[in-house]
């Protein structure tokens, strides 16, 4: 009984001082929401109030309202979501080669996609530049779809590749030898088992086009085109009136997709980025 | 049946668009990149002219490049250290059991996801030498005796850098790290403290030395990737104040972009991409080990 006690109060004692580091570490985090929410008086205040004594969402309703904010968001949302789209139907297809066929240089492109991964973006972006320019793709969303469909692809397909190939090759077999046509396979077995994998792969696609920026500054300057990160930064020096609380409810309604993806499938993308990261 | 070896035409034919796009969107750009390198770009009629090593002597005789250079060698292996000593130490405080754990765990991998423009708005907010919640803190606190200027001037604006690019980014390591802390079987520590090791001994002698291949993997990929980092010190400091805090990645912006010497930043380009060859071949050769331990 009294050994009970005794573990239970140094779990306590534990999850205190654990959660004074955590909350040290989200410190900034915090600051970003109260700092949204505090009206403009409040915000200049010294000493700074911790919890905003009248509480607004004037902020939020300014940039909704008075700043192209929704632009780059719908923006963001397109670019996004096509990215996902396109990194997922021509990685699960290229993943399912890699897994399951045989043909010479397939090896060769494995280690390709490896490398690829971890080649520096910044070193190709004066060719991309030029090419997409040439294209006369440049200020479209698609110029940035198509690069960021190339970044995400190396690690779509890797860790597609890893959860295919896990798929025991009988259950394929089985459904061949019941007369299902090769693609058919793929769609009935292979997606559906692949399900955790494609998640992963969603949600790793859609955050790097959702954050990205230095291709986003280079591709896209024409200003109702531009995407949320390289949009919230220009509101900083257009002759738009922000201040803080503006850029933090910025912040902040530009985190929230992540927030919400992150809550639902946290425990996806957990193990994606283990796997992804320390797998290669 | 044998799968594998049945249909290779379809195979090939799977693989023919993931394959255009790294033709066009990567293996191109790339051979282009080097070429451009040894040309003279006219970016108004994007006629180029071959020219040589001309460009490779030029950055290297510029002094900005030096000191670019070095600068991204002591960011790359100051926020790297930080990045791995913390991402340890949280991932072994996490790895204990603790109330609301699991949300403890979300928070803290939170600034992973997010946006490096929304870090950067927030730190410049607690960095803000008038309002800023940090020198009001410390100033509090009389560890400083007037406002810090955090981004103006050297050395607090390497340091910022540095600091807010581990917040942003150790998490990686946490992650990693802890998924391999919870396949650590716990016999391992059941026969050390029977030999009765301390908890100093427990970490030094079990547990790091099954961390050693996790680590050397996500010290490989961070050192990659905070080599290249370009949009965290662009936003936090342009660079400046001068060149002190300028890396490669923004040289080679500022001189492609509002520069229009497409040649030399090229040539940048290159130079970056032979340091990482240096970096990702033993990275080949590990995972390449790696990945026959992971099939049997």
């Amino acid at each position: 009984m009294s050994r009970g006690w005794i573990a239970i109060a140094k779990k306590t004692a534990r999850s205190f001082g654990s959660w004074i580091v955590v909350l040290i570490i989200s410190f900034p985090l915090f600051w970003m929401v109260v700092t949204a929410l505090k009206p403009r008086v409040e915000l200049l205040q010294i000493p700074p109030t911790i919890f905003p004594r009248h509480p607004t969402l004037g902020h939020f309703a300014d940039l909704l309202l008075r700043t192209p904010f929704p632009v780059y968001f719908l923006n963001s949302t397109f670019v996004a979501l096509g990215t996902t789209v396109v990194v997922l139907v021509v990685g699960t297809l290229g993943a399912h080669s890699l897994a399951r066929f045989r043909y010479p240089g397939r090896e060769w492109m494995a280690r390709a996609v490896l490398f690829t991964y971890l080649l520096p973006h910044v070193v190709i972006v004066i060719p991309l530049y030029l090419l997409v320019a040439k294209l006369g793709i440049i200020n479209t969303p698609f110029s940035l779809i198509f690069t960021y469909t190339a970044f995400a692809l190396p690690f779509g397909l890797w860790l597609l590749r890893s959860f295919m190939s896990a798929i025991p090759p009988d259950l394929e077999s089985a459904a061949l030898v019941d007369g299902a046509s090769r693609m058919e396979a793929f769609f009935d077995i292979i997606l559906p088992l692949a399900l955790p994998g494609i998640l992963t792969t969603a949600l790793f696609t859609f955050i790097l086009a959702w954050n990205e920026y230095l291709y986003a500054l280079v591709m896209v300057s024409k200003d109702l085109n531009k995407t949320l990160p390289v949009g919230v930064i220009s509101l900083l020096t257009t002759g738009f009136d922000v201040d803080w609380s503006l850029l933090m409810a910025a912040s902040v309604l530009m985190s929230l997709p992540l927030v919400i993806l992150f809550g639902v499938l946290q425990k996806h993308l957990t193990r994606g980025f283990g796997t992804g990261g320390v797998k290669g | 049946m044998r799968l594998a070896t049945k249909n290779s035409v379809l195979g090939i034919g799977l693989f023919l668009p993931a394959l255009a796009f790294f033709l066009v969107l990567l293996a191109y750009p790339l051979a282009a990149a080097i070429l451009l390198s040894f040309n003279n770009v006219d970016t108004l009629t994007l006629s180029s002219r071959y020219v040589g090593l001309a460009n490779y002597w030029d950055v290297f005789a510029d002094p900005e490049f030096l000191s670019a250079l070095v600068n991204n060698f002591i960011y790359a292996v100051g926020t790297l250290t930080l990045q791995v000593v913390i991402g340890v130490a949280i991932a072994l405080l996490l790895h204990r059991e603790f109330y609301f754990r699991s949300l403890a765990r979300g928070l803290i991998l939170f600034p992973y996801m997010l946006s490096t423009v929304v870090a950067v708005l927030v730190w410049r907010w607690l960095f803000n030498d008038l309002y800023g919640f940090l020198n009001f803190a410390l100033l509090g606190l009389g560890v400083v005796d007037k406002p810090v200027d955090w981004l103006g001037r050297m050395p607090n604006a390497f340091v910022s850098v540095i600091f807010v690019s581990t917040w942003k980014f150790f998490p990686f390591v946490v992650i990693a790290v802890l998924a391999r802390l919870q396949s650590i079987p716990d016999y391992l520590y059941e026969a050390a403290i029977m030999d009765g090791a301390s908890k100093w001994a427990l970490f030094w002698d079990v547990t790091l030395p099954q961390l050693r291949s996790v680590l050397s993997v996500v010290i490989l990929l961070r050192v990659i990737w905070d080599f290249k980092e370009f949009d965290m010190i662009y936003l936090l400091t342009g660079g400046g104040p001068g060149h002190g805090t300028e890396t490669l990645p923004l040289m080679l912006y500022k001189l492609a972009f509002p520069l229009s010497q497409m040649g030399k930043a090229s040539a940048i380009g290159v130079f970056m991409l032979v340091i990482m060859l240096l970096v990702i071949v033993p990275y080949f050769r590990f995972t390449d080990v790696g990945g026959e331990e992971r099939t049997r």
